[in-house]
């Protein structure tokens, strides 16, 4: 069951990038962390590529419900086509509807945050408000109300599953705006006539970063568990594009006959996931000594 | 006056909540009726095709949906104060009969996945806590980790086909009983998506416990209490997993108003009738007023349980007494 | 140390109460009683994936509504097991010599389930309800040829029509044109079911399960069973883990994957071919389709079996337009069985069009489990004889709209069979029928043969005039008809007498026991 408004808490902090690359490379999660999600991410851009050995939307009947073997590596499904290219290129789709999802998200609700926590007054209090609405929904429903709105296609849900996210970034960036709009130099700045917004971006926005990159990496991985979710239940990724989720549900008639079509994407996408969260973890500790050995 | 009344925090709390369903209200109905089909398509399907422009405009008439929005919005909401949640013509059940009988199966199945969240999650926090960085929370934190990563979908697929096929396990397969029905068979059906469930939820859970334990252990007082001659056993419950209820009781209270918000996924695939079902069917149908009652309800529970989860938290914590 | 003890012990003891949770529930079976003697009594159950969406007879078009109802409800005349039309509520019929007379004489002694008497005004009221356009039935457009209906006495009922209407007796034994009470209103019936079928409501859990009980009164044979529950469990698979685990009896599966899986030491599976037809429907009235040879080079780019080996794994037939077994297609008889590639190119150039057409497809996701594979094998069959089908993937509630308003320049699409040829395609194909927008193709000679079909009685003529009918259509590749698939109807060994049929209908349970 995915948590999606515990918040990390972090002091906001500056620079000093090189040391915390090192205090993540040293961190045993942290490390682990990344290299999966490296591997997966060099899986995705194969896929991306068209270098994968089968082409993953190629049937071959005579070829059904192989075992893995030399030439079809994860074994081929129901229809012949080959699992491994399969769940290569839903890697890539997952990956992509996340990235984009999670981007759109952060840029959105950093920038409300910036201005509700900045600003203050109607502005805050509108979305906050808008906020408080859409915390109120359970987020798998109204991603996929969301993601039947309009025609289903990778863009329409990575969207759908932003809007669901948006909420979050809005209230992890508005905390700390809050109480850094108080801060000794950001006064000083506006006493000199710097404008709010230069203010925001130029002093308070880097002082946040932190807390948005953790933020980021767990949103990342509940948007591929979003994803694969809505995929199960039929409602994400329209076929034939692969997907994570849409395998497993195609592979539960299959599981007695065939276990392969239901444990490799089972496999992948709980990697994916743990890649993502250990990053994330990792990126929490380097970033804030505070939390070190503390998760 | 008014604005003393304003002042006081808890009003301000109970009327931002009234805003905030009002907005889902509004959201829900406008969000309904942005996709494509309506109930008489989806009713129909293609038979639709076949009606006249007479035969059309007598069904719009008979499911409501020939009037203006507006109208269609206020009569929704302003029956709703009546208690009148709408009508499901699929069922042929009022909304809130249907709500009735659904709510106390995703609360019992809320219920039992915290309390096997809590069971799994505290423990774990607890161990992994008790000695950082060692083999023990290592073991802690994968089980953690896959808590987290392994998507409820999976793990309810996977256990059904497994007991299902090799032991004939498969309780969900008879007809839903309820605890006052039948509680053997009720607790059978409950066991499997409230593990599933639970598993997930305890992740969060025992990642509270720990950072909660580890930060409190390190405090004055404890070193204390310790030093006092307080006996390990009575200082780990009473002053350290007391001290680390108040974050525990936060984060438990947030997973409960998301369970209720129906665990959709899991009541599918475990045939459990829930809320969760309830509104994933009246997606499909089209079927506007069950969705929107439905939502609302859930977004009021959720708005209750997070105001009750506030009250507990200052009544444990008296520190936290201010706005 | 102690918290690893008291870990230990909590896991030890909720390791243990789940386990005897498991234990008791894998010991107990099905917890239906069996019969003590002979093959009467029992109680069934159906696994089905939802409940229906209606219990109002006229309206019912989705087969969870209608696999119930038909066996709450009567109509005039019935299918049997080979689909010929039989007597139902009416004992027998008459055609006058002008065929603008048909004369309905009705069973005696039939009563409703509330106990009232059914009779001729209740023929009367239901056929002039059905008409009515206010009333919005589904099965309005088989009326259409129907001006009068006159209860002449108690049990006769007299219909006055425009033109004669050989097709109107099958058309009669839908579940659509079930005879209701003209004591009842929609509202009622849609809460409490008064039928004059073989079984009446017992009990209804909305989304859960709805039970019929045997009617003792019925008119015909009672039925064997005592109680049939058609048990919600939304999850395909799930149904088939309850067979296994004997919770459930009787299950019917579209996918031959699942029945593969169901199929087991007290689980039989019966393959039935359907009525229903997998097509890409084409709409001759926009852009290039409106050229014949366009239509006929897709046609020709097309190997139907190819489609059907991909996409449903072989399972089904290649099928011409109709399907139903007294007048089935030879689905050769068309410009090109098989697939020719060079004939497609001769067609695209007579059409002037050597350097291909691009095609806007529409296909649904969601609704039935081959449609994307149908429409992927097609395209890229298609794409050989250089037409490009530009396909749009559409969730199910987008892609009715689109349907409806005809939208589209070709779908690919699952479409109900009938049994009778006119039943099937008069709406389609004819250019005053209702669903000749979304058809996207009529002539005057397709016109006159659909009419004289209608003229005449004589079965050994009307296959004839609908052998000539479907020629038609594959001459002028109005569509392009791919295969029938299969219905794959698991029943436990203790289960006996259903009759699996091919339009669907579950109506022989009212000759099925349980052992």
């Amino acid at each position: 069951m995915t948590d999606i408004s515990q918040t990390p808490a972090l002091a906001p902090g500056g620079g000093r990038t090189m040391e915390r690359v090192r205090l993540l490379l040293r961190s045993r999660s942290g490390l682990t962390g990344l290299i999966i999600v490296v591997l997966l991410a060099v899986l995705s851009l194969v896929s991306a590529f068209g270098l994968l050995p089968f082409d993953p939307l190629a049937q071959d009947p005579p070829s059904r419900l192989q075992p893995p073997s030399a030439v079809h590596w994860f074994g081929t499904d129901q229809f012949g086509r080959d699992v491994f290219s399969r769940v290569a290129a839903g890697v890539a789709n997952s990956a992509l509807i996340s990235v984009v999802a999670v981007a759109f998200a952060t840029v959105v609700g950093t920038v409300c945050g910036l201005i509700a926590g900045f600003y203050r007054g109607f502005s805050d209090g509108a979305i906050t408000a808008v906020t408080n609405v859409l915390f109120a929904f359970p987020p798998l429903l109204l991603a996929l109300s969301l993601a039947s709105v309009f025609e289903r296609n990778w863009f329409t849900i990575a969207v759908a599953i932003a809007i669901v996210y948006v909420p979050i970034f809005i209230r992890v960036t508005r905390g700390p705006v809050l109480s850094l709009r108080e801060v000794e130099y950001v006064k000083a700045a506006k006493s000199t006539g710097q404008s709010r917004m230069a203010t925001m971006f130029r002093h308070v926005l880097p002082n946040i970063t932190s807390i948005i990159i953790v933020q980021v990496t767990l949103s990342l991985s509940w948007a591929v568990l979003t994803e694969a979710s809505l995929s199960f239940l039929g409602l994400g990724t329209p076929p034939p594009a692969p997907s994570l989720g849409s395998m497993i549900f195609e592979a539960r008639t299959l599981v007695t006959i065939a276990p392969w079509t239901m444990i490799a994407p089972g496999v992948i996408v709980v990697l994916l996931v743990v890649g993502l969260n250990l990053l994330g973890d990792g990126l929490r500790d380097s970033l804030d000594p505070r939390n070190r050995g503390k998760r | 006056m008014f604005r003393q009344l304003l002042r006081n925090s808890v009003l301000r709390r109970i009327l931002a909540a009234l805003g905030t369903l009002l907005g889902v209200a509004i959201f829900v109905f406008l969000m309904l009726r942005a996709i494509p089909g309506d109930q008489i398509s989806s009713g129909l399907g293609t038979e639709a095709a076949a009606l006249t422009p007479s035969q059309r405009a007598a069904l719009e008439s008979y499911y409501g949906l020939d009037q203006p929005l507006i109208v269609q919005f206020f009569s929704w909401l302003g029956n709703i104060f009546t208690g009148n949640l709408g009508f499901s013509s699929r069922a042929q059940t009022s909304v809130l009969d249907l709500t009735l009988a659904a709510l106390p199966v995703t609360f019992e199945l809320a219920i039992f996945s915290i309390v096997i969240a809590l069971a799994i999650g505290i423990p774990l926090g607890m161990l992994s806590a008790s000695k950082p960085d060692s083999f023990r929370d290592g073991v802690g934190q994968v089980v953690g980790l896959a808590g987290l990563s392994i998507p409820a979908f999976l793990l309810g697929t996977a256990l059904l086909a497994i007991l299902a096929s090799s032991f004939g396990f498969n309780p969900n397969g008879q007809a839903y009983a309820t605890l006052f029905e039948d509680p053997l068979l009720n607790l059978q059906q409950m066991l499997l998506p409230s593990i599933v469930l639970g598993f997930g939820i305890a992740a969060p859970i025992m990642r509270t416990t720990r950072t909660a334990v580890l930060e409190i252990r390190s405090n004055d007082f404890i070193r204390t209490a310790r030093a006092k001659g307080v006996p390990p056993r009575r200082l780990q419950v009473r002053h350290v997993l007391g001290n680390a209820l108040v974050p525990i009781v936060t984060m438990t209270g947030l997973q409960f108003g998301y369970l209720l918000g129906g665990a959709v996924v899991v009541e599918q695939i475990f045939s459990l009738p829930g809320i969760g079902r309830q509104v994933l069917l009246g997606i499909q149908q089209k079927e506007y007023a069950l969705v929107q009652s439905t939502v609302l309800v859930i977004a009021l529970a959720f708005v209750i349980v997070n105001l009750l989860t506030d009250l507990l938290y200052r009544v444990i914590d008296p520190r936290v007494r201010a706005a | 140390m102690s918290t690893a003890r008291w870990a230990s012990l909590g896991a030890l003891t909720a390791t243990g109460l789940a386990f005897a949770l498991v234990v008791t529930g894998c010991s107990a079976p099905a917890s239906d009683p069996k019969p003590s003697a002979g093959a009467a009594g029992g109680d069934l159950v159906i696994g089905v994936t939802s409940d229906p969406d209606t219990l109002f007879p006229w309206k019912a078009t989705q087969f969870q509504a209608v696999n119930v109802l038909q066996n709450l409800y009567g109509t005039l005349t019935e299918f049997d097991e080979d689909l010929n039309v039989v007597p139902g509520l009416a004992e027998s019929w008459d055609v006058s010599e002008d065929g603008l007379t048909l004369t309905f004489h009705l069973r005696e002694g039939v009563t409703f389930a509330d106990g009232s008497t059914f009779g001729s005004e209740d023929v009367k009221y239901s056929l002039d309800a059905i008409a009515a356009e206010a009333t919005a039935a589904v099965a309005r457009s088989s009326l259409a040829s129907v001006t009068a209906v006159e209860a002449t006495d108690e049990n006769t009922v007299t219909l006055t029509l425009s033109a004669p209407d050989a097709a109107l007796p099958a058309n009669l034994a839908v579940i659509n044109m079930a005879m209701l009470s003209s004591d009842d209103t929609e509202e009622g019936l849609n809460t409490t079911p008064n039928g004059t079928g073989p079984f009446i409501l017992d009990d209804r859990k909305a989304s859960q399960s709805i039970t019929l009980a045997k009617n003792v009164d019925y008119w015909g044979d009672t039925a064997l069973l005592d109680t049939v529950e058609f048990r919600v469990i939304p999850d395909e698979s799930s149904i088939v883990s309850a067979m296994q685990s004997g919770n459930v009896q009787l299950a019917v599966f579209d996918d031959p994957l699942v029945a593969q899986t169901a199929e087991g030491a007290n689980v039989e599976v019966a393959t039935t071919p359907q009525l229903s037809y997998h097509a890409l429907q084409l709409n001759a009235t926009r852009g290039d389709l409106a050229d014949v040879n366009v239509r006929l080079a897709m046609q020709c780019a097309i190997d139907r079996q190819e489609v059907l080996d991909t996409a449903a794994l072989g399972e089904g037939e290649v099928t011409g337009p109709i399907t139903s077994p007294a007048y089935k297609s030879d689905p050769d008889a068309r410009p090109c069985p098989e697939r020719d590639l060079d004939k497609a190119a001769e067609y695209l150039k007579k059409a002037g069009k050597e350097d291909g057409v691009t095609i806007k497809t529409i296909v649904s996701q969601g609704e039935y489990a081959t449609s994307v594979n149908e429409a992927q094998n097609l395209k890229a069959q298609l794409a050989d004889a250089k037409i490009t089908l530009d396909l749009e993937v559409l969730e199910s509630g987008a892609f009715v709209d689109r349907w409806i308003a005809a939208d589209f320049d070709a779908a690919v699409a699952l479409n109900g069979g009938r049994p009778d040829p006119d039943g099937m395609y008069g709406r389609y194909f004819t250019s005053t029928g209702n669903l000749n927008k979304v058809a996207g193709y009529s002539s005057p000679e397709l016109d006159a043969l659909f009419a004289e079909g209608r003229q005449t009685a004589d079965p050994d003529k009307r296959k004839d005039i609908y052998a000539q009918v479907s020629e038609n259509l594959e001459d002028n590749a109005a569509w392009i008809w791919l295969f029938t698939s299969y219905t794959y109807t698991a029943t436990a060994s203790t289960v006996d007498g259903f009759v699996p049929m091919v339009n669907g209908s579950l109506q022989y349970l009212r000759t099925t026991s349980i052992k």
